[in-house]
């Protein structure tokens, strides 16, 4: 089993998980038909669910002994600063291609229609160094995938990746080469539907 | 009008690192074999023009009922924030990038030196704490790096101003001009309200297009922006001419 939901690990009738799920919102049809964008922008307006948000995972990886926290780009570089702030870690941004200068690795993920690239800086991670992976949410799981590749790649250990949203019903489906899933909250569902 | 000073001392002292300065020892990216890679420069070392900073000196903020001569005075007012130069020297010049010419300020080594990183945001928390500032407008995408930060120490919210169709819902735009062409950034609607005080963070401004268009989108809907923030600033590009009566506050000023 592979993910974990904060509500069902140590954080049970947490009502700061209540507060970052309500300050969360839908936008229907975003980018496309049938897709329910979970917009995590107005989380980010709610100061306090926002720090609740924060706190949560800083609490988690603060003794875990964690070097490295790699956001993924964008909105993972709207949460892992903070918590790399606060755990005493690096923070290291995995971005689109050509984006960072200078030397780079990149790793090719699928998307549903096409492929896409994750680089990230050589030199920017040592070998034996303990990493977690911080994005806004996890669908498949593929561009989770492609990270963990890439700090695999130079020697560090992946030891979790951290999300604020995902969806329960992906498990056994869910590309994260093995690594263990921590997620705040499920994907809400538009009031009314 | 006048624009409200930054730095109140009527002499600002700057101080010049010579041009022929190595690059400097402090680490960049560490090998596996315990060396250092030192920051990548070609034939002219990067060299730092490192602007005055006022560690307590805050003057205020361009509310309606400050006056100039209100401003305090300090005795240490002339002196550099000691955080400066760990901050400046963990930043990474690229040559060439990204096209020739281009001397590119690379600031993930900074995030990688945890205590330069703290101490860069620390610095601007200690600037803005406590000025009522409700709203951090971070510029896509190395503005959501240390605007957050920035915004959860103050208690204000976190906006990202963002490339065109990257956010879902209602936005507003605001066109802008590039070298070569145009660009647009856009905004929630309804992200910020009318008469909130807010702030603009970005990396870096060079000549700032990009600052400019934020604040435009941040005017259009009744903001006070009292101040645009950047780590560093290429004062040959003239941002700061640019922003008009804008405050700019920057940590670090490259040339």
């Amino acid at each position: 089993m592979v993910e974990m939901f904060a509500a069902e690990n140590g954080l049970k009738g947490d009502p700061r998980l209540q507060a970052i799920s309500n300050a969360i919102r839908v936008v229907p049809h975003f980018p496309k038909q049938g897709i329910m964008f979970q917009d995590i922008t107005t989380l980010l307006l709610d100061h306090k669910a926002f720090k609740h948000t924060v706190d949560i995972f800083v609490d988690r990886y603060k003794d875990m002994d964690i070097s490295v926290v790699a956001g993924v780009e964008a909105r993972g570089f709207m949460f892992g600063p903070s918590i790399a702030l606060a755990i005493g870690a690096k923070f290291v941004p995995l971005r689109k291609p050509k984006k960072l200068p200078g030397e780079v690795i990149a790793e090719a993920y699928e998307l549903e229609y096409g492929r896409d690239c994750l680089e990230m800086h050589v030199g920017a991670v040592e070998a034996g160094e303990r990493a977690i992976v911080i994005d806004d949410l996890v669908a498949t799981g593929g561009t989770l995938s492609a990270a963990i590749r890439l700090l695999e790649r130079v020697g560090a250990q992946v030891v979790e990746c951290g999300c604020v949203i995902g969806l329960r019903e992906v498990k056994g489906q869910l590309r994260l080469n093995g690594k263990p899933l921590y997620i705040l909250v499920e994907p809400r569902e538009i009031d009314g539907c | 009008m006048q624009r409200a000073l930054i730095f109140s001392s009527s002499n600002p002292i700057y101080s010049q690192l010579s041009t022929t300065i190595a690059p400097p020892d402090s680490a960049v990216f560490p090998k596996r074999d315990g060396g250092w890679i030192g920051p990548f420069s070609s034939n002219q070392p990067p060299v730092f023009r490192l602007r005055n900073y006022k560690r307590t000196l805050l003057p205020p903020l361009c509310s309606a009922s400050d006056s100039v001569a209100n401003q305090p005075t300090m005795a240490s007012q002339d002196e550099q924030d000691p955080r400066i130069s760990k901050i400046s020297s963990a930043i990474r010049v690229i040559p060439n990038f990204p096209k020739p010419g281009i001397m590119f300020q690379d600031i993930t080594t900074l995030l990688l030196d945890t205590k330069a990183f703290r101490d860069t945001i620390d610095l601007f928390v200690e600037r803005y704490r406590g000025k009522d500032i409700s709203v951090v407008a971070g510029i896509e995408a190395r503005g959501f790096i240390f605007g957050p930060p920035i915004a959860l120490a103050i208690g204000a919210k976190f906006v990202p101003m963002r490339k065109p169709n990257k956010l879902p819902g209602e936005v507003i735009s605001e066109e802008y001009s590039l070298e070569y062409g145009t660009d647009k950034m856009e905004m929630h609607v309804g992200a910020v309200q009318a008469g909130e005080r807010a702030l603009v963070i970005d990396d870096l401004i060079a000549t700032g297009g990009t600052l400019c268009a934020a604040i435009r989108l941040l005017e259009r809907v009744g903001v006070h922006v009292v101040e645009c923030a950047c780590v560093i600033e290429l004062p040959e590009l003239k941002g700061r001419d640019r922003l008009g009566d804008k405050p700019l506050f920057v940590l670090v000023s490259s040339t």
